[in-house]
C-alpha cells in the first residue's frame, strides 16, 4: 500500500531523529502549534490528523509496545487500539499533559490491558499469536553485546518497572514524561527505573552474563 | 575467596542509587563488585539497542479503516439513540416539576401557619418557624387579654351560679382551664410544636366564646 509505505518510511526517519524532537519536556512553539492543530483534527475525527500523528509517533509507539508486550503482532494491535482510544478520548482530553505524552499514556494502558487479557486467556492468545506471521525486524540502530540477554530479561520484569525502563532507557523519554505517561510522579518514575535496573542486573547475573559479553 | 563472596554490591543495590554510586572506591579493590558495577552501568548503555523498528505497511490503513468504521457507527447510532432517549429530558422536567410542587406544598408557610386554626389537623406537621411562632404567640396574647376582660365581667356570677345554665358554663370553663393548663405544660418543652399550638389556640378561642356567652347570659 503506497500510503502505508510512505508513512512507514517517514515515521522511521522521524524515529531515528527522535532525540532531537520528542525527548524535550517543553516543546518549541511550532511543535506546540502543531500539537494543538493535531488535537483539533483528532477531535474532529480528521483522518489526516491521525495520519500525521502516526507519522510522528507510529514507529516509536510500535517499539514501546513491542518491548512491553514481547512481540510485534501484539504491538501492532496495541497501536491500532490506541489510535481508536485516542479518537474516542480526544474530545475529553483537556491538555493537562502534552498530546504526545498523552498518546503514549494511552498506549501504555492499552498494553497493560492486553497483558491482563493475556494472563486471563493464555492458551487462546498463544495459539492466536502463533498463527500470525511475525514481521521481520530491522537491524537495531545501535547494537550492543548485551542486547539479546537484556531482551530476554526485560520480559521477566514487573510491567510497571518494565514500562519505566523501556520509556526512559530504551526510548529516551525524560522522567517527567515517563511520569506523565505512567500516571505517577517524577520521583516514582526514577524509583521504578532504579528497581528495573536492579532486577535486570540480578536476572543477568543469574544467567551468568558478565559485562561486555553475551549469555 | 573473599572477593567472590562479597555482598556489598547487593546491599548497595538494595539501599538505592546513591549507595551504588558510593561503591566505586570499594570496587577498585574488589573484583566481584567491580564486575557487578560494570554490568550495572552497561544496562542503560545497552538499553537503546532494544528499540525495535519494522515495516508495517498495513497498519495505518487498518487504523484508518477502524476509525472510519468507528465514526460511521457513532453516526448511525446517534439518531436512533437520540430518538430512543428523546423522552428522557421531558420526563426529567416533569419529575422536577412534580417534585417542586410537592416541595412548595410541604414547605411553604401557607394559611395554616399564619392562622393555625383555619385548617386544624392532627397528623404529623412540620415545626413552626420563628416568625410563625411569633404570630401564634401574639394571637394567644390577644386571646388571653380578651379572656381576662371577659372573666372580670363574668367573675361574680360564675363564683355563685344561680341557674343550671351558668353551672353548665362553669363546668365547661373548668374543663377548658384544665385542658389549657395541660397544653401549656406540654408546650413548655416543645414551643415550636404546631399541633399543640393549634390545640391551645382552639382552647383559648373556645374559652373566649364561652365567656362571651356567659356575659350575654348575665346581661339578659
Amino acid at each position: 500500500m503506497h500510503v502505508g509505505e510512505s508513512l512507514e518510511d517517514r515515521s522511521r526517519d522521524h524515529f531515528f531523529a527522535k532525540e532531537g524532537v520528542l525527548s524535550e519536556s517543553d516543546p518549541p512553539g511550532d511543535a506546540q502549534d502543531e500539537e494543538a492543530r493535531l488535537l483539533e483534527g483528532c477531535r474532529a475525527g480528521d483522518v489526516s490528523a491521525f495520519e500525521r500523528l502516526y507519522e510522528l509517533h507510529g514507529s516509536r509507539m510500535k517499539s514501546v509496545a513491542a518491548n512491553l508486550l514481547g512481540n510485534v503482532a501484539d504491538a501492532e494491535d496495541a497501536v491500532q487500539e490506541s489510535f481508536l482510544k485516542i479518537y474516542r478520548g480526544a474530545a475529553a482530553f483537556r491538555g493537562a499533559a502534552r498530546l504526545s505524552t498523552w498518546i503514549y499514556r494511552v498506549l501504555v494502558n492499552t498494553c497493560y490491558d492486553l497483558l491482563r487479557r493475556r494472563r486471563r486467556r493464555p492458551l487462546e492468545v498463544d495459539s492466536e499469536a502463533a498463527s500470525r506471521r511475525e514481521p521481520e525486524l530491522a537491524a537495531p540502530v545501535s547494537d550492543h553485546p548485551l542486547r539479546l540477554s537484556l531482551e530476554v530479561c526485560v520480559k521477566d520484569l514487573d510491567p510497571r518497572r518494565r514500562a519505566a525502563f523501556v520509556l526512559f532507557d530504551v526510548e529516551g523519554f525524560t522522567h517527567r514524561e515517563v511520569g506523565d505517561m505512567l500516571g505517577v510522579p517524577e520521583g516514582t518514575s526514577r524509583a521504578l527505573l532504579f528497581e528495573a535496573r536492579r532486577d535486570l542486573q540480578r536476572l543477568l547475573a543469574r544467567r551468568g552474563v558478565v559485562s561486555g559479553s553475551r549469555a | 575467596m573473599s572477593t567472590s563472596r562479597c555482598r556489598r554490591f547487593e546491599k548497595a543495590v538494595s539501599r538505592g542509587e546513591e549507595a551504588v554510586a558510593a561503591l566505586e572506591k570499594h570496587a577498585a579493590e574488589c573484583a566481584n563488585c567491580r564486575e557487578s558495577l560494570r554490568l550495572w552501568k552497561e544496562i542503560p548503555e545497552a538499553a537503546p539497542s532494544l528499540a525495535k523498528s519494522w515495516q508495517s505497511p498495513h497498519l495505518f490503513p487498518g487504523i484508518a479503516r477502524a476509525l472510519a468504521a468507528e465514526r460511521a457507527k457513532a453516526r448511525d447510532a446517534s439518531p436512533a439513540r437520540r430518538r430512543r432517549f428523546a423522552w428522557v429530558p421531558a420526563a426529567a422536567a416533569a419529575a422536577l416539576f412534580v417534585l417542586s410542587m410537592v416541595g412548595l406544598y410541604v414547605f411553604k408557610p401557607g394559611e395554616s401557619a399564619r392562622d393555625p386554626l383555619a385548617r386544624p389537623s392532627f397528623g404529623k406537621e412540620p415545626l413552626l418557624g420563628d416568625e410563625t411562632l411569633k404570630e401564634v404567640e401574639t394571637a394567644e396574647t390577644n386571646y388571653l387579654s380578651s379572656i381576662e376582660k371577659l372573666s372580670v365581667l363574668a367573675g361574680p356570677r360564675m363564683a355563685n351560679p344561680d341557674s343550671a345554665i351558668l353551672v353548665g358554663y362553669r363546668e365547661k370553663l373548668q374543663l377548658l382551664d384544665s385542658a389549657i393548663g395541660d397544653l401549656r405544660g406540654q408546650l413548655e418543652g416543645n414551643r415550636f410544636n404546631t399541633h399543640l399550638r393549634k390545640e391551645l389556640l382552639a382552647m383559648y378561642q373556645e374559652k373566649k366564646r364561652t365567656l362571651e356567652d356567659v356575659v350575654k347570659e348575665v346581661k339578659s
